[in-house]
């Protein structure tokens, strides 16, 4: 999948936004034979879709105030589960009573009662009571102060990659997306929205002329809806993530903050993610910080359960920002996680739809929902296939990760890696180039993987291959394969010597932001190295 | 559906479920959790392995180790202390790349600058490889 030569053109939707609604409804509207431009002014799942917890779960804690979110949420997760087989991986959580909390042991196991009749939705199974003993028999680490727990099982999923295959198969099916390419205005005839100006990575500015324009721009909607005149009124929520670069354990944990919220540890692929914070947010979208009070707030709420968290060292932390709708007098955490499909011809700007709020979980339907809004719009009568129709390398079932690794010269591990980003495609991402070689050794990632991401995924820069192959993510922090992959990289694109070494020193530059709230002793250390390794960038 | 509602549905649930607490006396649910998820490679660390556990993820990729020792089966240590102690979940799927050879621990593990006790580590990854 090339980028494309910018020049103006002509669409029957032009779709503003690339986290995981904008790609799902460029593709929902591309299987249904429209002509679809997909426009991102970031990378691909850069934003609040990259942010998350990386998970597709139903919310347990919204059977509160809203039991529609959750019984939507498991439906449509299980939907994703099914399209993206061999993306997602369970996710089993343990939560822990302690002798004062909110809800004690009986509470608990009700509300896991009550979650488990949607469970069977999403594929998942029901919950299961644990005595103390028990708990600390599953998770060794508990605190001794635990009197007993229940256990939840969700999906986690790679939001990059599935972000990404949602972008895929809309190319393959007509689409044309561009990333790193930022909508400056929109293109109006009167009162109606006729199309898009829009900026490319080279600076040039460019028109497309669209029958309607989709604003799934999440956070950013407002700013869209700004330049259509109309307001889209959200009440944005800053949250954050501290990554830690190893499986902490194999259970996830569940804790109570604080302030009572529920934080999440949760144990992904090759990492672990503590999250999350929930908190009003009215500063620049595209710059949001970590605070060290916010590191400490999670910390401080996990460690009653789970008392040697800060014995690890992270190597990271994410932000973001949700995209959740207004409402006034209801605390951050409190706040629906439902959305809304505007059509903005009832405010007099005719072409132009914008579908606010929801969840990672529930984007498929929230892409559904849009689609058929503008089909209405359109006239056009197709069905939407989504809920079915497997994701890119989710058609079939994946070979064995040694028989894979045997043929290409790569450890077991690394072909493991790589199939669960790529699925049944592996094979195809491999046979782009008769390379044995390891780039990365702690995540690891085969050279070939990342030549592949260049060639055919829109990777443009460092950053972009973080996303798409995990670049960089390891313990590491990059030491060791910054300069090796900006090399590949641009080699590839025909980067002179000074340009790869100004894009490593660029990423590692715009990595330290990510890891400063963060390190603690070992992670100075390791960041010694990682400076030491990379001298020569005159960090 | 609003948040009234939805209590009151909780309500109904926390009664029934209280009924059937003094009722019936539920069976220990342990084995079958842990034989529901041993497919998904989700096991328990051992009480030891969590005890030394943020020593054993310690690695910080150095390469030190990988001169002092040769490899585990086709494994580089740094490679089994920095990766492989990172995918426990899917570690069934890899456990050629560490069937074979045994290197000298004692010597990788002295040439470790932040004091990854490497025999523990292979020892982990192993079980946990095993299924």
């Amino acid at each position: 999948m090339s980028r494309e030569p910018v020049h103006p053109s002509a669409h029957d939707v032009c779709v503003v936004g690339g986290g995981v609604t904008g790609a799902g409804v460029a593709r929902d509207l591309a299987l249904r034979g429209l002509s679809v431009l997909l426009l991102e002014k970031g990378d691909w799942g850069a934003g609040t879709s990259g942010s998350s917890s990386w998970m597709i779960h139903g919310g347990p804690r919204y059977l509160e105030f809203d039991w529609d979110t959750t019984q939507l949420s498991c439906q449509d997760a299980g939907h994703i589960v099914t399209i993206a087989r061999n993306m997602v991986y369970r996710v089993v959580f343990i939560i822990p009573v302690l002798p004062n909390d909110r809800n004690n042991i009986e509470r608990m196991e009700t509300a896991m009662e009550v979650y488990d009749r949607f469970q069977p939705l999403k594929k998942a199974h029901p919950h299961r009571r644990l005595t103390a003993d028990e708990a600390r028999q599953v998770e060794p680490g508990l605190s001794p102060d635990v009197i007993g727990a229940v256990t939840m099982e969700e999906w986690g999923v790679d939001p990059h990659r599935l972000v990404f295959a949602n972008v895929q198969d809309a190319v393959a099916h007509g689409a044309r997306a561009l990333n790193h390419t930022r909508v400056v205005d929109l293109v109006r005839d009167g009162g109606k929205v006729i199309g898009v100006r829009y900026q490319g990575p080279d600076g040039t500015t460019s028109e497309a002329r669209a029958r309607v324009v989709v604003n799934a721009t999440g956070p950013w909607s407002g700013q869209i809806g700004a330049m259509a005149g109309v307001p889209v009124k959200l009440r944005p929520a800053k949250g954050i993530h501290i990554v830690y670069p190893h499986r902490i354990s194999n259970f996830s944990i569940s804790a109570e903050s604080v302030d009572g919220r529920d934080l999440l540890m949760v144990s992904h692929a090759g990492f672990t993610l503590l999250g999350t914070t929930d908190d009003d947010f009215y500063g620049d979208l595209d710059s949001t910080d970590v605070l060290e009070d916010e590191v400490e707030y999670l910390l401080q709420g996990i460690e009653r359960v789970f008392p040697s968290i800060r014995s690890y060292r992270p190597v990271r932390t994410t932000t973001g920002v949700r995209p959740t709708l207004f409402k006034w007098r209801k605390y951050e955490d409190e706040l629906s996680r439902r959305y809304e499909v505007i059509d903005h011809s009832t405010e007099g700007v005719d072409g132009f739809v914008t579908i606010a709020g929801g969840k990672l979980s529930m984007y498929r339907l929230m892409a559904e929902e849009t689609s058929d809004a503008v089909c209405r719009k359109l006239g056009h009568q197709a069905r939407c296939t989504t809920a079915k129709r497997p994701l890119p390398g989710s058609e079939s079932d994946l070979e064995p990760a040694e028989q894979l690794a045997e043929r290409h010269r790569i450890s077991a591990l690394a072909a493991t890696k790589l199939q669960s980003r790529h699925g049944s495609n592996a094979e195809k991402v491999l046979s782009e180039l008769d390379s044995g070689r390891l780039l990365c050794r702690c995540e690891p990632i085969a050279e070939a993987e990342l030549v592949y991401a260049v060639r055919h995924e829109q990777v443009r820069g460092l950053t972009d291959a973080f996303r798409r192959v995990g670049l960089a993510a390891g313990p590491c922090a990059g030491a060791a394969c910054v300069m090796r992959a900006s090399a590949v990289i641009g080699r590839e694109l025909g980067w002179s010597a000074s340009q790869r070494f100004d894009a490593a020193r660029e990423f590692v530059r715009g990595s330290w932001l990510g890891r400063a709230p963060v390190l603690g002793n070992s992670g100075w250390a390791q960041e010694e190295l990682t400076r030491g390794a990379l001298r020569g960038l005159n960090l | 559906m609003g948040r009234s509602d939805s209590l009151t549905k909780l309500a109904w649930a926390y009664g029934k479920h209280m009924a059937r607490r003094r009722l019936t006396r539920a069976p220990s649910q342990l084995k079958d959790l842990l034989d529901t998820y041993a497919a998904d490679g989700i096991v328990p660390l051992q009480p030891a392995e969590r005890s030394r556990h943020p020593q054993l993820i310690g690695c910080i990729n150095c390469g030190l180790c990988a001169l002092a020792a040769g490899r585990i089966g086709r494994t580089r240590l740094p490679d089994m202390a920095s990766s492989y102690m990172r995918l426990y979940a899917r570690l069934a799927e890899a456990s050629s790349d560490l069937s074979g050879d045994e290197p000298d621990f004692e010597a990788a593990a002295a040439a470790c600058p932040v004091g990854v006790p490497l025999a523990e580590v292979a020892a982990i990854v192993r079980r946990l490889s095993a299924g």
